[in-house]
């Protein structure tokens, strides 16, 4: 009864959202150009097949794993030199972004540093580790330093005097709080593109990751700690590559998801990625419009000043946002345990919460494909001129971003593909996993009515921050 | 099918009828602006408010602005730069090229005193 009124409740306010033009807003501090909602008739077609294609999903269901335990078939070896050159570009890259962040110009549009880091890097290797799986690990420039540095100390029989076991129980969590870190620095904090502050930050993280592998060890730290390793490792378990040493195996589309990790942490990641993507896009958006002046004279009262007062209600709203995707998937998982006995809310949590990387992904995409399509473009007549001082290095100092390599419709294409096929992924992980949960097919098939709700449910939400029907009434 | 099952397919049925309402009770979209926009700006603000532009993709976008003060007029992501005097008046007059939603603002200031919505 309880979880039928907070959907109530959720209904309503998506009903009540609607009414309120959007205002127009320019998102991500960089871009010239913002999207336009998806129209009404997309949402419709969009909507109607995500309900279509859950339902034929019920309907044609396996009666085996099929992703669990996927065989990978060895491709080839990868030269001997291949991760120390990658690792070096990564290092001269990372060089020059703080050399532009420190000296270059303060206009955020010329400077390498915040094109870089906001859509180079944040988003231009999302969509790299789903092609080609984790490109981040080879080109991770702390990563880098610290295993050159290793290696030296190796040589010289010097061992840090500082090594200490990574204590399990801290996990990912790490992790997590640098994930929200950089949301909160992208979406919240008013100085986000101010060369340089973001400079100074982006040493900051450098120093603490180094002194981190220095401690705990540098792949155990990369493995759990390093946000941006474990954020780019989750999308590249999508992807059909994987490298292991030297050697790059094959793998079905999807069958690395099935292998996340299991710790302290781990679901909290997928819900702070997804939670500041959707306060991404709900604060472009009619509802964030409407409460966003009133938090802001809340915290205006209580004496804050113009910036601070901006940046607590946003840091409200991210949290919010976070908060209840992880209440819906908690919820879901609720649902779940009351089919078949004997699994725990927390344990099916853990054990179901790989099938939120493909909505993650799904979200990402769709929300910061134009920023990457667009403003990727940017990186022309940056590395002629990266600090922004009329330099003309290689020529290109005068390009300029063509808004016309794609059309409006085409990135709502995108935009709308990209969310069904993260649906359809998700349902497939989780149809999966509770094959080998549940040892009775029925029971399996059960517990997968509720995964059905919170698959919906995070789709219908990405569509709908997309789409120009919260704003029609 | 079981009577969870049942349950869940009929919070899935409110749903498509929800979704569906809701599409049906779209209208069709934003207004499409109609005759010359002029906008003016006092003490550095936009009277009114953010004017919003809208036009169709490849129709002319034209408007024009009266400052009471000395600033440039920059139209974010068509690139169009015009410095309006202090009492002056400018006009911009460019086909709408680009789909997208864009920023018009007083350049130095950061300052957006309109919104223009280009559609497919």
């Amino acid at each position: 009864m309880k979880r039928r009124r907070a959907a109530a409740a959720v209904a309503l306010v998506t009903v009540a959202a609607a009414g309120i033009w959007p205002a127009a807003a320019l998102a991500h501090g960089l871009v010239g150009r913002a999207d336009l909602p998806i129209p009404p008739y997309l949402f419709g077609w969009a909507a109607s097949i995500v309900l279509v294609v859950s339902f034929i999903a019920l309907a044609a269901l396996w009666k085996q794993p099929r992703l669990e335990d996927a065989r990978e078939r060895r491709i080839f070896d990868m030269p001997r030199m291949v991760d120390p050159l990658c690792g070096l570009i990564g290092v001269a890259l990372f060089g020059i972004a703080i050399y532009a962040g420190l000296d270059g110009t303060k206009e955020s549009n010329q400077n390498l540093l915040p094109n870089l880091v906001y859509v180079h890097f944040w988003v231009g290797f999302v969509l790299a580790s789903v092609i080609l799986g984790d490109v981040f690990r080879v080109f991770n420039p702390w990563r880098a330093i610290a295993r050159a540095v290793g290696w030296v100390s190796g040589r010289l029989g010097i061992r840090s005097p500082l090594r200490r076991e990574y204590p399990e129980k801290l996990g990912r969590w790490p992790a997590v709080a640098g994930i929200l870190g950089f949301a909160w620095l992208e979406l919240v904090y008013t100085q986000k593109a101010n060369p340089r502050i973001l400079v100074w930050i982006s040493i900051g993280y450098a120093v603490v990751q180094l002194a981190a592998m220095a401690v705990y060890g540098v792949e155990r730290w990369t493995q759990d700690g390093d946000a941006f390793s474990v954020y780019f490792n989750l999308f590249s378990r999508i992807s059909v590559f994987v490298k292991r040493g030297r050697t790059v195996y094959l793998r079905p589309l999807l069958s690395g998801v099935t292998d996340m990790p299991l710790k302290p942490g781990s679901v909290a990641l997928l819900c702070a990625a997804i939670g500041s993507t959707t306060f991404d896009g709900a604060s472009n958006g009619p509802l964030w419009a409407s409460l966003n002046p009133d938090l802001q004279s809340f915290f205006k009262t209580l004496g804050a000043s113009a910036n601070v007062k901006i940046e607590l209600a946003g840091t409200v709203g991210l949290a919010a946002c976070v908060a209840a995707v992880g209440l819906f998937y908690h919820l879901g998982v609720r649902g779940m345990r009351t089919v078949g006995r004997g699994h725990t809310t927390r344990e099916l949590a853990r054990r179901f919460a790989h099938t939120l990387v493909p909505i993650m992904f799904a979200y990402a995409l769709a929300h910061y494909f134009s920023l990457l399509i667009y403003q990727g473009q940017a990186a022309g007549y940056l590395a002629s001129n990266p600090l922004g001082n009329g330099s003309n290095l290689f020529g290109t100092a005068h390009w300029g971003i063509n808004y016309g390599v794609i059309s409006g419709a085409g990135i709502w294409y995108v935009q709308v593909g990209a969310l069904i096929a993260g649906h359809v992924s998700g349902l497939t992980l989780a149809h999966d996993r509770a094959l080998t949960v549940y040892q009775r097919l029925r029971d399996a098939t059960r517990s997968q009515y509720w995964m059905l709700v919170v698959m919906v449910g995070f789709t219908s939400l990405g569509l709908w921050l997309l789409s120009a029907v919260r704003g029609a009434g | 099918m079981s009577q969870q099952g049942r349950k869940i397919a009929a919070g899935l049925a409110v749903l498509v009828a929800l979704s569906g309402l809701l599409v049906a009770g779209c209208g069709t979209g934003a207004k499409l602006t109609k005759g010359p926009v002029h906008i003016v700006v006092k003490n550095a603000k936009p009277v009114g408010g953010v004017k919003d532009i809208t036009v169709k993709k490849g129709k002319p976008v034209g408007f024009s602005v009266t400052s009471d003060v000395a600033d440039e007029i920059h139209v974010h992501g068509y690139n169009y730069h015009k410095d309006v005097k202090k009492g002056g008046t400018i006009s911009f007059d460019f086909p709408a090229k680009i789909d997208g939603n864009f920023v018009i603002e007083l350049e130095s200031r950061s300052e957006q005193i309109a919104s223009l919505t280009v559609e497919p």
